[in-house]
This record gives structure tokens, C-alpha cells and sequence, in this order.
């Protein structure tokens, strides 16, 4: 069982409300925010325009020709009450794999390319990061990335992009970064970035600010909906959603990209019910069953 | 059907906006000046929200395909249809084989005009919008800038459409595009994180619109803006810069480093961890949109009811002009 502090609301122009649930980053938080928004969707008030779960707060926009702000605002706050105990919540998930090829050329040379925007580190990015976070083995780098079970607590930025933290993980075991000190102007399609204690992959060539650590094989966005992931979206990230990244060396990078490329890639992927209270009392434990029959 | 022949500086197809998807990371995107839009599509007897073109600074030139009525609003340019100059803000028959095309406007103000046509652009939708979005990846049009040779398709002109030719918006009805103006904020959202001194800093001093500047976001220069003392919260990535990801409000003014601010406009990028300290009001981001580079911006801080009196005057003087049309 945990309780959250209260949420800070904030009117934000003459449209917009912003619930700051906590300043720092954890899962509980999070859970909070897919909680309150999904409840808040369900309701499905009028003049409720956007409904935006973030990673530890949320964002309403209204139009306050419809539904007054203090009004909102109050209301608002009666269903953060009510969410503030976490133990009840439970959504559906799946846990979805990512193969990465780590410490690859292409995202090295955009981080070479752009080097002058970053913090001033000689190395490239997966080093910078490796060496940030105490490694000094790569194996053992990509060991702990991969072992770590990532969920999808966000999305923005860019149309599918995601923010995905690790569950069941101490604060200092949590693979951070800081970010670049100038957005890149580019950054490769589908490559993995770390930035703060979270964890992205950029669907496709766009500005970024992360330090990139790898490629993934495979699409995050599928307009078409041609893999068997994109059923319901044509983002394969949603909040509440877990990624597993498995490291892949070039060969098995080119033979997936191939895959996708003819349409035959099959992602794989594993549904089931989330359930925050089991997560809050068993932590890793819960999360050592989830992955069992993965 | 338009044809572009050339390109000019930026061109796209915009309408109201696409809502309901911002939290998947698509913006609401839209007319950067939704009020000149509107206008636009108002003299033309249009629905407010139907599609038009959007130009910038340097406008395309375009070979018109079908009979039909449209307008020029929003920053003043120069009009030519086949090279004889037309006013803005006015209906005017073309006829097929018709060239339209623009000439910058020095010593003006203002950065994006609208061609209105009766009926609208027909384009398909995606996700139930016609706003380009640039960094989306959409199908047809909606995710670029129109080149040479691209093809508009347009709606049915709508009947009477060429009864309302000559048609005008009374001169004192004409908005202003100036070189200098007042932009109006909520203060807030993370302004925790920066200095009692930097909050002042930034509301009695002027700002500078830099050349870097697009439908995303504007980019202020002006005075330093220190940072509070404040240990960043876990999971920002520990930068005085930078909080916990969160979602932006449109018009959120943020703060990416002491020297620069950036305010985020219709296309802005859904997301990002930068320390924020408000939001500009909605009626003021076309004015904000069309403030060119290098003007001059103050910003005053307004509490939520004066954000919303401001709303309500600027929505009733649309509906007076649609009345006295």
C-alpha cells in the first residue's frame, strides 16, 4: 500500500490545467496519473478537449466556454482524492520486446555529428552513458538495459514517441542521463535514448535532446498497421504498456529490419492485467512472474 | 484545383486545428492566426473551420484550374492575379488558367496570410483534421510543405459563391500586424525553479523574437533568467534546466537555458522536461504568431478571469464583423 502527497493544480492560461502529482519521478506516480486520466476518459465530460497522462502529473485542456475553470479544477481534485490510494488500480497491459542493436554506427555518428550540442564528453553517447551510470563493461551496460523491464509511462514529444521508466528498480540502480544542452536538430529514426531516468525510442528522424545508446530493429510507429503489435494503434507504445529490450548484434539487426521491411516481422508480445497493488507490495518479485512466461 | 507552381517560403494546408491527440504526441496544429482565418472564411460564406493555404513571409505562386472565389487575410503581402495587383481581405473571382502569386511586404509586420476558397481545400483528413503538421508522418499533403507541382484539390465552390465577389471587410475591421506588441501570460506551471529576480526579469524587460523561430515555437531573446538554487527533482536528469517530462500547455513560455525562452505554438512538441513559468493566453497566440523576427514582445502577467475577459471581447469582436458583413 502507498499514498501519494496532494496533487498541486495549476490554471494554465485560459485553457489548460496542469496536476502536478509529485516533482519526482516514480512508478506510483505514474500509476496515479493513468488512473485519474482513464477515469476522467471514462466520464467523458463536455468541454474536456485533451486528457494527457504524463510521467508524474497530467494535463487537461477545456474550453471554457463550456465548463467553467474553478468548476474543472474542482472537480478534478474530488477524483484525485479518490485515486490517491493506488492499491485498487489495475489495467491492462502487455509486455512487448524491443530488439536494439547497442553502441551501433548509425546513432554514433549522429551523436558525432552533433557533438557540440551535448555536454562536453570526448566519447560517444553509449560510452558517456555507460561510464555516467558506474559501468565500465559493455556487456555488463547492456546486461542491466536489457534486464530491466521498462513501462511506458508517457507519450509526446513527437507523434508515438514514448518515455518508458524501469519497474521494480531502486532510485540508484536506474540508468539516468543527462540531456544534450541544445536539442539535436536530428536524430535517426527508431534510435534509443536515454535522458533524466527514462528511457525513449524516436520513431522517426527528428529533433532530440536524449544521449542515444542504440538502434531498434524494429518500428514504434506503423501508419499502415501491418505487424500484429499495431492492432488497436498505430503506436505500439501506450501508458501502462512494458518494453523489453533484447540486445541483437548487426547480423540479427539486418535480418529483423529485412523482416519489417517485407512485412513478415511478427513482434512479440505477451497481454495480462497489471496490478498496481501486487507491484507495490512485490516490487521485483511481481515483476520476476511477469517475465516467467516471456 | 490549385497548382503550385513555385513554392515560396512555406506553404501548407491548414484548418481549426486536430484535437483529441495531443497526448499521443500529435499537436493541435492549425491556422497560426486562427482569427485572420476565420475572417477569411467568413467573407467567403464558409463554414469557419473549413481548410485554407497558409503562407509565409514569401507567398507561392499558383496556377488556379477551376472558376472559383477566393480571398487573401491575415499579414499583409502583395497580390497579383496575373500580375495585376488585387487587394487582400477581398473576394475575388479567378478563373481557371489564372496565376496568383505574392510579393514580400517590407517595412510590414505579420508572418502568415491565408488563401481562402470558397468551399475549402478537400484534401483527405487525417486524424480527422486538414492541419499540416510537419514532423508528423501523416499521408498525402498534411505533413510537408508544398512544392512545385503539388495539386490542391478543392471543394464544390459553394452556390452564390461568385454573388459574394467584391465583397470586403470594412477597413477599421482589418486587424493590425504590428512590430511591437503586448503578449498577456498566466504565470505558473513550474516557475518554482526560477528566481523571484528572473520572474521579474522576464515581465519588465523587452523581448526580441529570434530568427529561429517557426510553427513549433518562438524563440525570445532578452534579459538572464537565473535558475533557483533547487535541487532538480529525480528523474529529470539532473540540470537546473530541466523537470520531470511533462505535458505543455500550447503557449507554455519555457525556459531552456538563463538566456533563451521559448513559447510553444500550435505545432509544439507535446512533451519535454524544460522549467516553465506560464502560459501565454490563448487570444494573444495569433498575435504572438504573427509577431515577425526580431520584434519587440512585453509580456504582462493576467490572472485567469482577465484571461478570460480577453477571450470572451476577442470572440464577440469576430461575431460583430460576421454580423456587419
Amino acid at each position: 500500500m502507498f499514498t501519494l502527497p496532494e496533487t498541486r493544480f495549476d490554471l494554465c492560461g485560459d485553457e489548460y490545467i496542469y496536476a502536478e502529482i509529485t516533482k519526482d519521478m516514480s512508478a506510483e506516480s505514474n500509476f496515479k496519473a493513468i488512473a485519474i486520466t482513464n477515469e476522467l476518459r471514462r466520464r467523458n465530460i463536455p468541454g474536456i478537449i485533451e486528457i494527457y497522462p504524463a510521467n508524474a502529473s497530467y494535463l487537461v485542456r477545456y474550453n471554457p466556454e463550456v465548463i467553467s475553470p474553478t468548476d474543472l479544477m474542482d472537480y478534478l481534485k474530488e477524483i484525485d482524492i479518490t485515486k490517491s490510494n493506488v492499491s485498487e488500480l489495475n489495467f491492462n497491459s502487455r509486455i512487448i520486446e524491443i530488439p536494439v542493436w547497442y553502441d551501433d554506427p548509425f546513432t554514433n555518428e549522429y551523436a558525432q555529428r552533433f557533438k557540440d550540442r551535448n555536454l562536453k564528453h570526448e566519447i560517444s553517447d553509449f560510452e558517456y552513458v555507460m561510464k555516467a551510470n558506474g559501468y565500465s563493461d559493455k556487456k555488463m551496460f547492456i546486461e542491466a538495459h536489457t534486464d530491466m523491464l521498462y513501462m511506458i509511462t508517457m507519450l509526446g514529444f513527437s507523434p508515438g514517441l514514448s518515455w518508458a521508466f524501469p519497474l521494480g528498480v531502486p532510485q540508484e540502480k536506474i540508468i539516468q542521463a543527462r540531456k544534450y544542452t541544445s536539442p539535436r536538430t536530428q536524430t535517426p529514426g527508431q534510435a534509443v535514448g536515454i535522458g533524466g531516468a527514462f528511457s525513449v525510442i524516436y520513431p522517426q528522424n527528428s529533433p532530440g535532446s536524449y544521449q542515444l545508446i542504440g538502434i531498434s530493429g524494429v518500428p514504434v510507429y506503423d501508419q499502415k498497421k501491418r505487424f500484429n503489435a499495431f492492432s488497436e494503434s498505430v503506436f505500439l507504445a501506450k501508458p501502462g504498456y512494458l518494453w523489453k529490450h533484447r540486445a541483437v548484434e548487426e547480423e540479427e539487426y539486418r535480418k529483423i529490419v529485412k523482416e519489417v521491411e517485407q512485412g513478415t516481422y511478427h513482434y512479440k508480445v505477451k497481454e495480462f492485467n497489471f496490478s498496481a497493488e501486487e507491484y507495490s507490495t512485490r516490487k521485483k518479485d511481481y515483476i520476476k512472474q511477469l517475465m516467467e512466461d516471456f | 484545383m490549385f497548382k503550385i507552381v513555385k513554392p515560396g517560403l512555406k506553404a501548407t494546408i491548414q484548418d481549426m486545428g486536430r484535437y483529441g491527440y495531443y497526448h499521443l504526441g500529435v499537436p493541435p496544429s492549425g491556422a497560426a492566426d486562427k482569427f485572420s482565418f476565420q475572417l477569411g472564411n467568413l467573407l467567403l460564406g464558409n463554414p469557419v473551420d473549413v481548410a485554407a493555404l497558409e503562407i509565409t513571409l514569401l507567398g507561392p505562386e499558383i496556377e488556379v484550374r477551376k472558376n472559383t472565389v477566393i480571398n487573401i487575410t491575415g499579414a499583409p503581402i502583395n497580390v497579383f492575379i496575373n500580375s495585376r495587383e488585387v487587394p487582400m481581405w477581398e473576394n475575388i473571382e479567378v478563373k481557371k488558367g489564372d496565376i496568383i502569386s505574392f510579393e514580400y511586404k517590407k517595412n510590414s509586420g505579420g508572418v502568415f496570410t491565408f488563401i481562402c476558397v470558397s468551399g475549402g481545400i478537400s484534401h483527405p483528413k487525417v486524424l480527422e483534421s486538414r492541419s499540416t503538421y510537419l514532423l508528423g508522418d501523416f499521408d498525402g499533403y498534411l505533413s510537408k510543405k508544398l512544392e512545385a507541382g503539388d495539386e490542391i484539390m478543392l471543394s464544390e465552390t459553394l452556390p452564390g459563391a461568385f454573388k459574394l465577389v467584391g465583397k470586403s471587410l470594412k477597413e477599421s475591421d482589418i486587424p493590425s500586424f504590428p512590430n511591437d506588441i503586448d503578449v498577456h501570460a498566466v504565470m505558473g506551471l513550474t516557475s518554482s525553479r526560477i528566481t523571484d529576480t528572473g520572474i521579474r526579469n522576464f515581465l519588465t524587460n523587452e523581448w526580441k523574437v529570434d530568427i529561429e523561430s517557426n510553427r513549433v515555437a518562438y524563440r525570445l531573446k532578452g534579459p538572464t533568467i537565473d535558475y533557483a538554487d533547487y535541487n532538480p527533482p529525480f528523474g529529470s536528469g539532473g540540470s537546473y534546466a530541466n523537470v520531470v517530462d511533462m505535458a505543455y500547455p500550447i503557449g507554455a513560455i519555457l525556459l531552456p537555458n538563463p538566456e533563451e525562452v521559448i513559447v510553444l505554438l500550435n505545432d509544439g512538441t507535446g512533451g519535454g522536461g524544460f522549467v516553465s513559468m506560464g502560459t501565454v493566453i490563448s487570444p494573444d497566440l495569433d498575435l504572438l504568431a504573427q509577431a515577425r523576427p526580431f520584434s519587440t514582445l512585453r509580456f504582462h502577467a493576467v490572472t485567469v478571469e482577465q484571461a478570460l475577459h480577453r477571450r470572451l471581447e476577442r470572440k464577440k469582436k469576430l461575431k460583430d464583423i460576421q454580423e456587419n458583413l
